[in-house]
């Protein structure tokens, strides 16, 4: 016992190292040297910077429009999300609280959407966008988030739901207010926390998504975000100064928001991942 | 109820339409057009299983393609969730650390995956990248590679960007384990159990099913990669790194082949079906549901 004890906390100490190392170290990384000159970057071996040249990032909104793109990103995500949040929170309050024939079947058919990969459906959306003169829009972009999102957010209302007693519901009934007052006046205020998880992932997500952003989007007027960095990779490869740069400036927006609503992501992960 | 009828059918219509129009209609198409030949400029003809018969007898970067994908999942499904299940052992004795190293090792899963890539595309580059840097001072020049356009190290490389990266593990086994009363723990002590065993012999058993879960969303992950595969590799060298997501963006969106992109979607989520099963079968889920 007393042999074991240094050696396990040693490795118990190295394990954690390394854990903190992968996980901070290339983000320090990358972060030092969007500060640095192309020639710095060439060249220099240590991570810090010199001093704090904010030329990269000037370049890097000259050569791809990120404005735009931030434009879209924002735009894309908020709606994406409260439609989302709208729709799914009435398909859940509805499957919890009533009774009806084609329930299982609604419950399963919305959980298949949790096992399809998202490259599948690649091909077909390019074909239904295309089809409804959806493609290269933000409305198509948004419609299709708001749909990739349903597991998750079906299954955190869902679930939040199921813990509200029913008595409350019933005095409102028998004072009289109906079906939809009901749910607007009882249900509403006290699922908030699963508005604000369910909202918080939906948000990340869409705000993190690549290959349908990708594929069903073609001008550049109607790209996002994380689309900017293949951008980046595949047409201007020479400036790495910028592509750091347009690396960090994807990625704060998601840390901060990850490090404000942490309570919200995990729980909300949680109950998102346990019931599928 | 039945007064309720009409909000019922209000109340599921926008879902059920958002539903239908973005996966029904695409599963539809998908294993519809799966039996199809057609690409880009030519009508649609039926072909019966010529695209598959294809696939599997005259593809060869398809079948590659196939194998890369079964080893990353079986990777992911063990390595990676040894790492994350570990760590959350190691936390949960609440150390002064614990918050912060579970705070610091979710932010690569909850960046975008696009930016992951080209961070790691960044710091693995052979002229400037971290990666060469530290090899060189600590190794010596001779021991740098082009980590992802050098055949031999590609499939590692690649690896790297996802396999230690386990937050979501340690972040579901650290929510369950929360939920063991104490008295469990102050039983196995009085019993006489090193935390070690209380680990082995208490905890891990009751953490089986989100332990199943962890492994599906781990496993199923690696049938999604295209987002770091094209920002690092794009599938090369040759086809060492190239899985299932990435090779059916090639056939649909570069070659417009999409018949026979289809038929790789219809096998893409057989794959994925398969591998659900049977994480639920060897972690014995079926019971608790």
């Amino acid at each position: 016992m007393k042999v074991i004890t240094p050696i396990k906390k040693t490795l118990t100490f190295i394990f954690i190292s390394f854990i903190v190392i992968i996980s901070v170290i290339p983000f320090i990384w990358v972060f030092a040297s969007s500060f640095r000159g192309n020639a710095e970057i060439m060249s220099s071996v240590s991570g810090f910077p010199s001093g704090l040249h904010f030329d990269n990032y000037v370049a890097a909104f000259k050569i791809a429009p990120l404005m735009i793109f931030y434009k879209n990103s924002v735009v894309v995500s908020i709606i994406a999300t409260v439609i989302n949040l709208i729709i799914f929170s009435m398909a859940a309050y509805v499957i919890v609280r009533c009774k009806f024939k084609l329930k299982k079947t609604i419950i399963i058919a919305f959980s298949l959407a949790l096992v399809i990969p998202g490259a599948a459906l690649l091909q077909p959306l390019y074909n239904t966008l295309s089809a409804t003169h959806l493609y290269d829009t933000l409305a198509g972009l948004i419609i299709v988030y708001a749909a990739l999102g349903m597991p998750t957010t079906f299954y955190i209302m869902m679930s939040y739901i199921q813990t509200i007693p029913y008595t409350l519901e019933e005095a409102a009934y028998i004072d009289g207010a109906g079906f939809f007052r009901t749910f607007m006046q009882i249900i509403l205020p006290l699922t908030r926390p699963a508005f604000a998880t369910a909202g918080v992932l939906q948000f990340l997500f869409c705000w993190n998504e690549f290959q349908f952003g990708l594929t069903l989007t073609g001008d550049k007027m109607n790209r996002t975000v994380p689309i900017a960095l293949y951008y980046f990779k595949s047409s201007f490869a020479s400036d790495y100064g910028a592509m750091f740069a347009a690396t960090v400036l994807v990625t704060i927006p998601s840390i901060i928001i990850y490090m404000l609503m942490q309570k919200q992501i995990i729980s909300g992960l949680v109950s998102g991942s346990v019931k599928g | 109820m039945t007064k309720n009828r009409k909000w019922i059918i209000l109340f599921l219509t926008p879902g059920i339409i958002l539903f239908i129009f973005v996966f029904l209609i695409s599963i539809v198409l998908l294993v519809g057009t799966s039996f199809t030949n057609w690409s880009i400029g030519s009508s649609i003809s039926f072909s019966g299983i010529k695209n598959y018969i294809y696939l599997f007898t005259k593809d060869k970067d398809f079948i590659t393609s196939i194998f890369n994908t079964i080893k990353w999942i079986a990777l992911q499904s063990t390595i990676h969730i040894l790492i994350g299940v570990g760590l959350a052992l190691i936390l949960a004795k609440s150390k002064w650390y614990t918050s912060l190293v579970r705070t610091v090792f979710f932010i690569p899963n909850i960046i975008s995956s696009a930016a992951l890539g080209l961070l790691f595309l960044c710091i693995m580059n052979p002229q400037f990248g971290m990666v060469n840097n530290i090899i060189t001072k600590i190794m010596g020049e001779q021991f740098v590679h082009n980590w992802f356009m050098n055949p031999d190290t590609a499939f590692f490389s690649v690896t790297m960007t996802w396999l230690p990266y386990a937050g979501l593990v340690t972040i579901l086994v650290m929510a369950e384990m929360a939920s063991i009363s104490k008295e469990i723990y102050e039983a196995a002590s009085i019993d006489g159990a090193s935390s070690f065993q209380q680990d082995i012999y208490i905890v891990l058993p009751m953490m089986r099913n989100i332990i199943g879960t962890a492994t599906i969303l781990a496993a199923t992950s690696m049938l999604q990669k295209l987002d770091i595969i094209i920002m690092t590799t794009g599938g090369g060298p040759g086809a060492r790194t190239m899985n299932m997501p990435m090779y059916l963006y090639n056939t649909a969106l570069v070659d417009n082949n999409y018949g026979l992109a289809n038929a790789q979607g219809v096998i893409l989520i057989i794959l994925g079906l398969i591998t659900l099963i049977s994480v639920r079968k060897i972690y014995r889920m079926d019971k608790e549901h």
